[in-house]
C-alpha cells in the first residue's frame, strides 16, 4: 500500500544558514498512529512545514499517498488536515465564516460544507459560539476551533503539531479520545509533541527527532525495550550469598538492602524472582516495577532530557 | 474554469471589505465631497471653465481615480500583509490554492474596492454636477484597469513589508504625490514647457487623462496611449505579483 508520508533524504537550510533538516528519512503507513518526538527546536514543525507547503525543501522529496508535495501540491494538500500549533485566525470572520471558507479552500461544495462545519462545531462543544469571531474564544475554546477546522474537509492525513500544549486536563483527554476514534476510522495521524507520556498512550509508532535527524524509529514498546530499563526494585531483608545464588541467570545489583534486577517484561518474572529470594530465608518488603520510558530513550540516545 | 477553493478565495476578499464598509468605502466617498465642495465651489469659480467644462466636473474623473487607486492599493497591501503578521496567511498557503490563484485572489480583492470606490466617486460627481458620462464603457475598462494595476502594486508591496509603515510610506511619499501631479486638479496645458514635459513621465497622469477622457470627453494626451499605458502597468505588475508570491519571496521559508 502507498505510504499516507514518506520522507526521503529531507534537508533544510533556513535563509540564515541555520540547518533544520539534516538529512531525513521516514515513513508512516496508512492508517497509522504516528507520533514525532522531539524537544523544542529539533525539526518536528519544519518537517510539517515541509509536509504541508509552508515551508520550501532545500533538498530530499516528501510524499503524501503517493503525491509529490512540490510537483503535485494540489493532490497531496487536499489529502492533508493540519491543526498547526500557533493559534491565529482570519480575524475578519466568525467561527461559521471560517469553517465553510476553509472547506471552500479545499473545493468541498457548499452543501457538504454546512454539514461538516454544523457537525464539527457541534462535537466540539462550540455551536453556541458559531455567529462570534475567534478573538472572543478562550485559549481552551480556540485550541478546540483549531482542531475542527482542520477536520472539515474530512482529509485523509491529519497532522497535529502539538494538540495539547497549553490545554487543561480535561480538554486534553477529549481530544486524545477523539485522535483516537480519528485512527479508527482510518484517518492516519501524525500526532508532534514533546509530552512524552502523550505519544507512548496514542501512538503505534513514533520517531525521535533530534537537532534535524531521526535517531530512532519504531513502535513505543520496542524502543524502550531496546534500552534495557525495564526491571524490579525489590527491598530485601536478610540478603545473603545464598540468595545471590538464587538468582542466577538474572542481571542484577544489591546495594543498601535494595536489590535492582534488570529484566524484560518484569510482571511476569516477578513471582518467579520472589520465590528464589523468598526460599534463601530472605524477606521480600517492597516490590516496585520499573518501566522505561520514551523519556530514557530520549536520554539513552542523547545524553539529555527531553525538556533541557 | 475557476475552481471552487479560487472562488472561495475571492469571495474572502470581497466580503472583508464590504463588512467593512465604513472604513473602507464611506471615507472616500467623504473626502470626495470635501475636494468638489473645496475646490470645485469655493476655488473653482476663480478659475472659470476647462476645455469646456467647469472647474468641479474637470475634477471629478480625477477624484475617482485617486479614490480608485488609493483603495485598490491599500486593500491588497493590507489584506495580505494583515495575514502574514497575524500569521493566518498560513490557512491559505496549506491549502490546494497556487500561489497564482492566491495572487489573483488578493489582486480581485483590491481591484473590486478600487473600482467602487472610483464609481461611487462618479456617482457623486452626478448628483452634485451636471456632468454627463461621455464614454460608459470606457469609463469601466478605464477603472477596471488601472484599479486591478493597483491591486497589483499593493501586492507587492504587501510581500515586500515588514511594517505597516512600509504600506503608509509608499502612499505619502509615492502614490500621493504622483496622483496629485497627475493632473486631477489641473489640465498639463495649464502649466509651463518644462513641468508639461515632466508630467508626461508620471504614469498616473496618463491613467487620469484617460478616465476624464472616458467621462467628459476631453483629453490632453492621446486616449489610446493613455489606456496601453494603463494596460501595461497591470499586466507587469500582476505579473511581477504573482511570480514573487508563487516562488514564496517573503511568504514562505
Amino acid at each position: 500500500m502507498t505510504p499516507a508520508v514518506e520522507i526521503k533524504g529531507l534537508y533544510k537550510r533556513y535563509a540564515g544558514g541555520v540547518e533544520a533538516l539534516k538529512g531525513i528519512d521516514l515513513v508512516v503507513g496508512q492508517g497509522e498512529f504516528f507520533g514525532l518526538l522531539g524537544p523544542n527546536g529539533a525539526g518536528k514543525t519544519t518537517t510539517i512545514g515541509v509536509t504541508t507547503g509552508l515551508v520550501r525543501i532545500t533538498e530530499g522529496s516528501v510524499r503524501v499517498m503517493g503525491y509529490d508535495v512540490v510537483s503535485q501540491f494540489r493532490q497531496a494538500r487536499q489529502l492533508i488536515g493540519l491543526a498547526a500549533q500557533e493559534l491565529n485566525f482570519d480575524w475578519f470572520f466568525s467561527l461559521w465564516d471560517l469553517m465553510i471558507l476553509q472547506a471552500g479552500y479545499y473545493g468541498v461544495p457548499a452543501k457538504i460544507a454546512r454539514k461538516n462545519a454544523g457537525r464539527l462545531l457541534e462535537e466540539f462543544g462550540l455551536s453556541a459560539k458559531r455567529d462570534v469571531k475567534v478573538r472572543a474564544l478562550s485559549g481552551g475554546m480556540k485550541r478546540r476551533f483549531q482542531i475542527a477546522r482542520s477536520l472539515v474537509h474530512e482529509p485523509q492525513l491529519v497532522i497535529m503539531d502539538e494538540p495539547t500544549a497549553g490545554v487543561d486536563v480535561e480538554l486534553r483527554h477529549m481530544l486524545w479520545d477523539y485522535l483516537r476514534r480519528l485512527n479508527k476510522e482510518g484517518r492516519t495521524i501524525i500526532l508532534t509533541t514533546h509530552y512524552i507520556e502523550e505519544a507512548e498512550l496514542l501512538c503505534e509508532r513514533v520517531a525521535i527527532i533530534d537537532n534535524g535527524r531521526i535517531i530512532a524509529d519504531g513502535s513505543p514498546a520496542q524502543l524502550m525495550a531496546g534500552i534495557k530499563r525495564d526491571g524490579l526494585s525489590i527491598t530485601v531483608e536478610g540478603w545473603s550469598d545464598q540468595a545471590a545464588a538464587g538468582l542466577d541467570g538474572y542481571d542484577y545489583t544489591f546495594k543498601d538492602g535494595r536489590l535492582r534486577i534488570k529484566v524484560v517484561q518484569p510482571e511476569r518474572r516477578l513471582a518467579d524472582i520472589v520465590t528464589r529470594i523468598a526460599a534463601t530465608g530472605a524477606v521480600v518488603n517492597d516490590v516496585t516495577i520499573d518501566h522505561a520510558s520514551l523519556e530514557d530513550v530520549f536520554i539513552e540516545l542523547t545524553g539529555r532530557r527531553m525538556d533541557d | 474554469m475557476i475552481s471552487t477553493g479560487f472562488y472561495t478565495f475571492v469571495t474572502r476578499e470581497l466580503k472583508r471589505f464590504l463588512s467593512l464598509y465604513n472604513q473602507t468605502l464611506v471615507p472616500g466617498l467623504l473626502t470626495t465631497v470635501l475636494y468638489i465642495v473645496v475646490f470645485g465651489k469655493s476655488l473653482g469659480s476663480r478659475i472659470g471653465d476647462i476645455k469646456g467644462h467647469s472647474y468641479m466636473e474637470f475634477i471629478i474623473p480625477g477624484l475617482a481615480m485617486m479614490n480608485a487607486i488609493t483603495n485598490a492599493y491599500s486593500n491588497s497591501a493590507s489584506s495580505l500583509f494583515q495575514a502574514k503578521i497575524m500569521q493566518f496567511l498560513d490557512d491559505i498557503l496549506i491549502t490546494p490554492l497556487s500561489g497564482l490563484e492566491i495572487s489573483l485572489g488578493y489582486i480581485i480583492g483590491g481591484a473590486a474596492r478600487g473600482f467602487i470606490n472610483g464609481i461611487l466617486v462618479l456617482v457623486m460627481g452626478l448628483l452634485l454636477t451636471d456632468i454627463s458620462l461621455a464614454h460608459p464603457v470606457l469609463i469601466v475598462v478605464e477603472l477596471l484597469v488601472v484599479s486591478w494595476a493597483f491591486g497589483a502594486v499593493g501586492l507587492l508591496v504587501g510581500i515586500f513589508a515588514k511594517t505597516f509603515d512600509n504600506i503608509q510610506l509608499l502612499v505619502n511619499f509615492f502614490l500621493t504625490p504622483l496622483v496629485f501631479l497627475g493632473g486631477i486638479f489641473y489640465s498639463i496645458d495649464m502649466l509651463p514647457p518644462l513641468w508639461r514635459n515632466i508630467s508626461l513621465f508620471n504614469p498616473l497622469y496618463y491613467m487620469i487623462n484617460g478616465l476624464r477622457y472616458a467621462v467628459l470627453d476631453i483629453a490632453d494626451t492621446s486616449p489610446v496611449v493613455s489606456f496601453l499605458v494603463s494596460v501595461a502597468a497591470a499586466v507587469i505588475f500582476t505579473l511581477a505579483g504573482a511570480i514573487l508570491f508563487s516562488r514564496g519571496y517573503r511568504i514562505k521559508e
